[in-house]
């Protein structure tokens, strides 16, 4: 019976969406859609999660509560004061933080985007396809699993921020930053302020423009320089470029509209320099970058090859 | 399917988010059903009062996830009756019915304290939720919580309901 951690990780966020889905204000319906459409478990784990609850419910309706009603009306200044304070701990979307809670992980389905307000008064920018897991223990520490944050983080030098991915460690000197974790491969970009990496023996600081890659477990840490304007700017919904390689353009395009595009073999750095703005479906997205960029985006599969617009045909 | 004029508002955001609409109703299971399905929703829509709606789209999907949940809903009763047919066929191994009563109150007292254990919220807050029908916004206004808290209950209600209902259903 003993189930996996992906299975349970299933199940958590099966329910998470059977009770995002219930609440009639729900409007995050093409994001259901892209979360049921990513795996065939995922319609199946959902449809238990209703099951589980017209289940419960079932079985209350026969019997009367076992917990008192509302609190008496004398206390209202109490219950006041506790909402005034939650909503200064945490304002923003869902996938909010209480103190009392355990570890959280939290999973943004491909091509969705999600703003975390953490208690100390850090932001977390979640790409699509993304896993992050936060403690309300170690309020300053923030596990990314897999996929890509961009994060704005209150500096406090006697507690820095911490971000743990594979066996990486990041430590914030006050700053803005964005992480790239795909499979064991690790991304850092500075925006503001300074980053140590790996503090230890090997400690690297990244200043504003800095970026640092691990191409795998092991390998060299690779630092080189992008435009700090440009570092997770896919946060506020457009793509900032100065001649980028085609592979980086193809990974940003699939993890911030939710379906998979590749670059084409042999594809080289492209000439583009500027901006790409994310909005709308996925092939309108594409329509925009593709005179941009100075490709053609041929349908692939569920996505798309990315290859020269003039380049021989494939 | 109409002339223009005689289609309703409701109708004609049909017509213009058909894609994303089917799109969303294959993802919840119907495949070939989905055409179907998006047909009664075009019929129920024509029935409804005119009233202004704030998010039509959003109305939409919601009336089409209601849709699938009914579907869905039929379907498992057509296979319990089913069911139901050939558990009574095999009459010598249903038990006595006072000892299923005894077997449904075990576990109504073992759902509850499951329930108690994780809180003192957890039960009032599903039980407002599930059975007064009320929005998970309204309860948290009501109980002077944040919705995330509400969130978070309704969360730890689910993943016990459904640990002990697979239990139960191995028993």
């Amino acid at each position: 019976m003993a189930m996996s951690a992906s299975d349970l990780e299933l199940r958590e966020a099966a329910r998470a969406w059977a009770i995002r889905v219930q609440e009639p204000a729900f409007d995050g319906w093409d994001g259901f859609t892209l979360w049921l459409e990513s795996n065939p478990s995922h319609l199946e784990a959902y449809e238990l999660a209703l099951d589980d609850a017209a289940w419960g419910g079932e079985m209350l309706a026969s019997a009367p509560a076992t917990v008192p009603e509302s609190q008496p009306r004398r206390q209202w200044w109490l219950a006041g004061s506790a909402a005034a304070a939650a909503a200064v701990a945490v304002v923003g979307g869902w996938a909010m933080l209480d103190r009392d809670a355990p570890a959280q992980r939290i999973v943004t389905a491909p091509g969705e985007h999600r703003i975390l307000d953490l208690a100390d008064g850090s932001k977390l920018a979640l790409n699509g396809a993304t896993r992050v897991t936060i403690d309300s223990d170690t309020p300053r520490q923030v596990i990314l699993e897999q996929g890509e944050a961009r994060f704005e983080v209150r500096h406090d030098a006697r507690d820095p921020f911490v971000v743990l991915s594979g066996g990486t460690r990041l430590v914030d000197a006050g700053t803005v930053f964005n992480v790239v974790r795909d499979g064991d491969a690790l991304e850092v970009a500075v925006a503001e302020g300074s980053v140590i990496y790996q503090p230890g023996a090997d400690a690297v600081t990244l200043k504003p423009g800095d970026t640092l890659q691990l191409p795998g477990k092991g390998a060299r840490p690779v630092v080189g320089k992008a435009s700090p304007q440009a570092i997770g700017s896919w946060a506020s919904g457009e793509l900032q470029y100065d001649k980028p390689s085609a592979e980086q353009v193809a990974r940003d395009l699939t993890r911030s509209i939710g379906r998979p595009v590749r670059a084409a073999e042999g594809a080289r750095r492209l000439r583009f320099t500027g901006t790409l703005l994310l909005g709308g479906k996925p092939e309108e997205v594409l329509a925009r970058a593709g005179p941009l960029l100075g490709v053609r985006f041929v349908p692939d599969g569920e996505g798309w090859t990315m290859s020269p617009a003039h380049g021989p045909p494939r | 399917m109409s002339r223009d004029q005689d289609i309703s508002g409701l109708q004609r955001v049909i017509l213009n988010e058909r894609g994303r609409l089917l799109r969303f109703l294959a993802a919840r299971g119907l495949g070939d059903d989905a055409e179907d399905t998006l047909h009664d929703l075009w019929q129920r829509v024509a029935a409804a009062p005119t009233q202004p709606i704030a998010d039509p789209l959003s109305y939409l999907f919601r009336a089409a996830e209601n849709l699938v949940r009914d579907r869905r809903r039929s379907t498992v009763s057509r296979d319990r009756r089913h069911h139901d047919w050939h558990e009574t066929s095999v009459p010598s191994e249903e038990q006595p019915t006072g000892e299923r009563a005894l077997i449904a109150r075990e576990r109504l007292r073992e759902v509850q304290t499951a329930l108690a254990a994780l809180g003192p919220r957890v039960e009032l807050v599903f039980r407002k939720c599930r059975l007064d029908g009320l929005a998970q916004s309204a309860i948290a206004r009501e109980l002077g919580v944040s919705l995330s808290s509400v969130e978070k209950d309704l969360q730890k209600a689910y993943r016990a309901l459904g640990e002990l209902r697979a239990k139960f259903d191995a028993e």
